[in-house]
């Protein structure tokens, strides 16, 4: 019998008969496999499932990078039998101990992210193969390897929206693979937690790169463009003579109609379309591949939901998926801000208006007789917004509608509060509210106005106060005159790194004159404020380090300036070249950040990519220096995006608030068996130095994030140039924040060409004083001492398998 | 004296088993008592109150300071014997019976924790609690309910007597 496939056909006698097959469940993934088939040099793991990584790879990186499970509860309150006491890694009733509930706990975290990308990518694939077919090429600019996460795990190389299925479908697959490992009984070993956490880490590179290349093609997004245009930022950007539609998410798909309205109808310069969190990022992007004039705006991160809309702003609020706060609806409805959620993943329990009329629905929501609506189909949600925004304005500016209070009702409010501390305990960032509201009932504003950029604007304290004050509304009010001068640039998300800007920086990478590559990702969950992220790009644009960004701490390095008033934007181009910082674009671009370490090994050292994970992480691992800064990670997804960093090899440094994530994966820097590969030209061991020392963990403070993050970016294959100029900048970094030079640099060098070169002599004296080392001081060289040795040739690999002798 | 024994108020708990609250008293003659100390120092003491009494605790009792996050910067020309670590590796390696420490002569029996966040602190100290037999004593102006013993929590007047008092009694 022969097999169906895809395509219409007509049967014989039967007149005017068509039947066109879409789709067939399972067909793309099996073509998918047959033509892996194919590949004469694919690596062992095409298609992956939960165990292909385990042990050839994963086993490897957990060996030296150890969970550090830090738990956040006693208990375990997972199933029936409980609730468990499993503290002093006590076993709970179904026989998990404390370690594997732990891992467990990580572990949903990673997978609820991966799921979160995933699902957001399947969304605007069928939608956009729906509207633009299956045929539309993935053009992403001047590059050969396009998606080359999707190529690693399946072997594919897509070049249309609809050659993108197979790979959609195989994620897919795989997350109800792990998702099911929860279930009580199932997997308790915390080790393998860890494994699967990487592996679906690995997974979500590959939805989020989904989620990505499809919109770039589809929406003209800019394509690997480094003079992408810069975009306003900031709440002091928005015209508030101006009707205001405020959207708030991830999803960018919804938009792209209200903008196009907008367009349609020459609203552009009429209205002010401004987003929070990476629908913003997005929106800036739309049909920006021809660097047109941008109009839209972002006006930050998550953590100005709360206080936007209590700023009274916005007419409209939209929001469509992922990092949307709880609670818009009822604080939106105080200041009778309509809402439209635009997506079924959250709909606040609103009446569903996709198939009302929207002159109708457009009445119920002007007269406030529903507090907003669900509208899910796109055309009809692109009319309602825009018509509401403009309707609404002229009625709400009438009422001058606020939660802020009035001079007046500030005094009194701040006279209520009582000292009584609860608020000091509530906070999650531990601010001194009690002291901040003392000064200011004397009359000094300034302690309460130093909260402002601190504060996430989550509203804990005033859930507390026994007084009732409105506290978050009591900072914003002594902070208007420091929003209102809330205004930065951004350069909009230009997309992947391409294939020439690799080619033009692989040699530099791995032979570390390019000292390294920061990224710096992630949510606005800081423990000092905003400006922490701007600090630690400055002073790695400075020392000529590649600066990549992305989603909401691309938008916080661009909220501030220096003394001449330019962003780091105005001042560093957007290529990936030393000292460039490159806005790659929103969370789902996450998976550009390590694509550009994959092409190192692809496109730079000729590595296969397709089923090859294993060798492409051990060689990132070994020779890109990299390292991820997710410094004020809040979410799920930010646990899925850096575990996916670190099973490529790729270390980050989060913010101490992610601690609480309960797993960091930390080496033992002085058991030395730790610290060998092998090399492959002989499969013989070779000491290697203690770095990165660890592949995810946390800093206290972004001044020793700084160093941690210079360290981090030491490799095993950097020349001797490229040893002395990173060793340069972690010695000074160190010193500079740490006030003294780091302990354990001399691990660090193999000969005295290592040593940074202003400052040669005087190290050589200490190698000599200090630890033993014999100098011979004629021709300044190092004649003993070293463990490692330097061996340009050397090819350093984790995998015995790719050694020749193996 | 203050009482650093009353308010042990919590915003959430960790749950089953949360710290033994202890006075300066009690906490001096347990940090006296130790084999083998070590003074955790986080970020919060460049606060030059607490700088001061941090330096007095370490030289009075003689016990080395494990600085970190950033605050051997304010520690580096105090003549006192501290050494930069990170915090979160730290609370790894402390349940590490083959830990040489930072001297190379082996882990540590009692480490005394000030200068943190709350939130920072009880999450690094977690590990120490459930996976190792570490005695861990919290001193700060906050309740820490991850450690072994704690101070309640203290107005920054009375933290500061209390630590004085510590002082005194070491």
């Amino acid at each position: 019998m022969s097999k169906l496939t895809t395509g219409s056909f007509s049967i014989e006698d039967l007149e005017s008969v068509q039947i066109t097959i879409n789709n067939i469940v399972g067909a793309a993934k099996e073509a998918a496999e047959e033509k892996a088939k194919e590949l004469v040099k694919a690596g062992p793991t095409l298609f992956p499932g939960l165990e292909s990584y385990r042990d050839d790879w994963n086993f490897k990186l957990l060996d030296r990078y150890e969970p550090v499970i830090t738990p956040m509860c006693d208990q375990c309150c997972y199933c029936t039998y409980g609730p468990c006491d499993l503290s002093g890694n006590k076993r709970g009733a179904c026989g998990i101990d404390m370690l594997g509930h732990n891992g467990r706990e990580f572990f949903l975290r990673v997978i609820t992210g991966t799921a979160c990308h995933a699902a957001h990518g399947r969304h605007l694939l069928d939608h956009l193969i729906e509207t633009f077919g299956e045929d539309l090429p993935l053009n992403l600019g001047q590059s050969n390897v396009l998606t080359p996460n999707i190529t690693i795990s399946t072997g594919l190389s897509p070049k249309t929206l609809g050659e993108i299925k197979p790979a959609m479908e195989f994620v897919e697959e795989q997350l109800t693979q792990l998702l099911a490992t929860v279930h009580a009984g199932q997997e308790s070993a915390e080790i393998d937690y860890d494994s699967k956490a990487l592996f679906s880490g690995s997974l979500d590179h590959v939805g989020m790169e989904i989620s990505d290349v499809v919109q770039v093609a589809a929406y003209d997004f800019p394509k690997a463009d480094p003079d992408a245009p810069l975009i306003e930022i900031g709440m002091g950007t928005i015209d508030k003579s101006k009707p205001f539609l405020c959207v708030i998410g991830h999803n960018v798909g919804g938009v792209t109609y209200m903008m196009d309205y907008m367009e349609e109808h020459e609203l552009t310069d009429k209205m002010e379309i401004a987003g929070l969190c990476c629908t913003a990022i997005d929106l800036t992007r739309y049909k920006e591949a021809d660097e047109r004039p941008p109009y839209a705006k972002v006006i930050g991160s998550m953590s100005k939901e709360l206080k936007v809309i209590r700023s009274g702003m916005p007419d409209v609020v939209v929001v469509d998926e992922q990092c949307v706060r709880g609670d818009i609806v009822p604080e939106a409805q105080k200041l009778k801000i309509p809402v439209i959620a635009s997506n079924a993943k959250i709909m606040y329990g609103l009446p569903n208006r996709t198939d009302a009329d929207v002159n109708e629905t457009l009445e119920e929501l002007k007269s406030g007789k529903i507090p907003g609506c669900v509208m899910l189909d796109y055309d009809k949600l692109g009319e309602l917004c825009i018509r509401l925004t403009m309707e609404m304005a002229p009625i709400r500016d009438a009422e001058g509608i606020t939660a802020i209070p009035t001079d007046e009702e500030f005094t009194n409010l701040v006279a209520k509060c009582a000292d009584c501390g609860a608020c000091l305990l509530a906070c999650p960032e531990e601010l001194d509210i009690p002291e901040a509201m003392g000064f200011a009932k004397e009359g000094d504003f300034s302690y309460l106005e130093e909260l402002h950029d601190t504060c996430i604007g989550c509203r804990r304290c005033e859930q507390v106060c026994k007084k009732e004050i409105p506290i978050l509304n009591i900072i914003e009010k002594v902070a208007q005159k420091q929003i209102a001068e809330e205004k930065g640039l951004m350069r909009a998300g230009r997309g992947q790194v391409s294939d020439a800007e690799i080619r033009a920086e692989g040699l530099n990478l791995v032979m570390g004159t390019t000292p390294g590559i920061i990224a710096i990702i992630g949510c606005p969950n800081y423990a000092e404020g905003t400006k922490d992220v701007y600090y630690i790009a400055e002073e790695f644009l400075k020392r000529n380090f590649i600066v990549v960004t992305t989603g909401c701490g691309a938008m916080d390095i661009g909220m501030f300036k220096d003394e001449d008033g330019k962003t780091l934007y105005e001042r560093y181009p957007g290529g990936f070249q030393c000292g460039g910082l490159v806005n790659i674009g929103s969370c789902v671009s996450n998976a550009h950040i390590t694509g550009a370490a994959e092409k190192v090994a692809a496109i730079f050292a000729q590595r296969t990519l397709e089923g090859n994970l294993a060798e492409i992480s051990d060689y990132i691992l070994n020779r890109v220096g990299a390292c991820g800064l997710a410094w004020g990670a809040f979410s799920q997804k930010a646990s899925s995006i850096g575990t996916g960093c670190n099973i490529l090899g790729i270390p980050a440094v989060l913010g101490p608030h992610s601690s609480k994530y309960r797993r960091a994966l930390i080496a033992k820097t002085y058991e030395e068996d730790k610290w060998k590969v092998y090399d492959a030209r002989n499969g013989q061991e070779m000491p290697i130095p203690p770095a990165p020392e660890f592949l995810l963990t946390t800093a206290e403070t972004w001044q020793e994030a700084i160093p941690m993050m210079a360290k981090a970016c030491i490799r095993p294959s950097d020349n001797n140039m490229g040893r002395a100029i990173k060793l340069t900048h972690w010695m000074e970094l160190h010193k500079k924040y740490l006030g003294e030079e780091p302990e354990d640099w001399w691990k660090f060098v193999r000969n005295e060409a290592d040593l940074p070169l202003a400052k040669r002599e005087d190290l050589l004296k200490k190698l000599e004083a200090v630890h033993g080392w014999e100098i011979d001081w004629k021709r300044k060289k190092i004649i003993s001492g070293p463990k490692i040795k330097f061996d340009v040739s050397a090819q350093p690999t984790n995998l015995k398998r790719l050694c020749k002798e193996a | 004296m203050v009482d650093t024994t009353k308010n042990t108020k919590l915003f959430t708990s960790y749950g089953v088993s949360t710290s033994k609250t202890v006075t300066p008293e009690m906490a001096a003659k347990l940090i006296s008592k130790a084999k083998r100390p070590l003074l955790m120092v986080g970020t919060l003491t460049l606060d030059p109150e607490l700088l001061d009494r941090v330096v007095k605790i370490s030289k009075t009792a003689n016990i080395p300071i494990a600085a970190t996050g950033s605050s051997k910067v304010s520690l580096a020309d105090k003549d006192v014997d501290a050494k930069y670590i990170n915090a979160h590796m730290l609370g790894f390696y402390l349940t590490d019976p083959n830990w040489p420490g930072l001297d190379g002569n082996g882990n540590y029996d009692t480490v005394i924790v000030l200068g943190f966040k709350k939130f920072y602190i009880n999450q690094v100290l977690s590990a120490a609690k459930n996976f190792s037999n570490l005695k861990t004593i919290a001193i700060e102006r906050g309740y820490i309910q991850n450690s072994t013993m704690s101070f309640g929590n203290l107005s920054k007047a009375d933290h500061y007597a209390a630590l004085d008092e510590l002082i005194d009694n070491l």
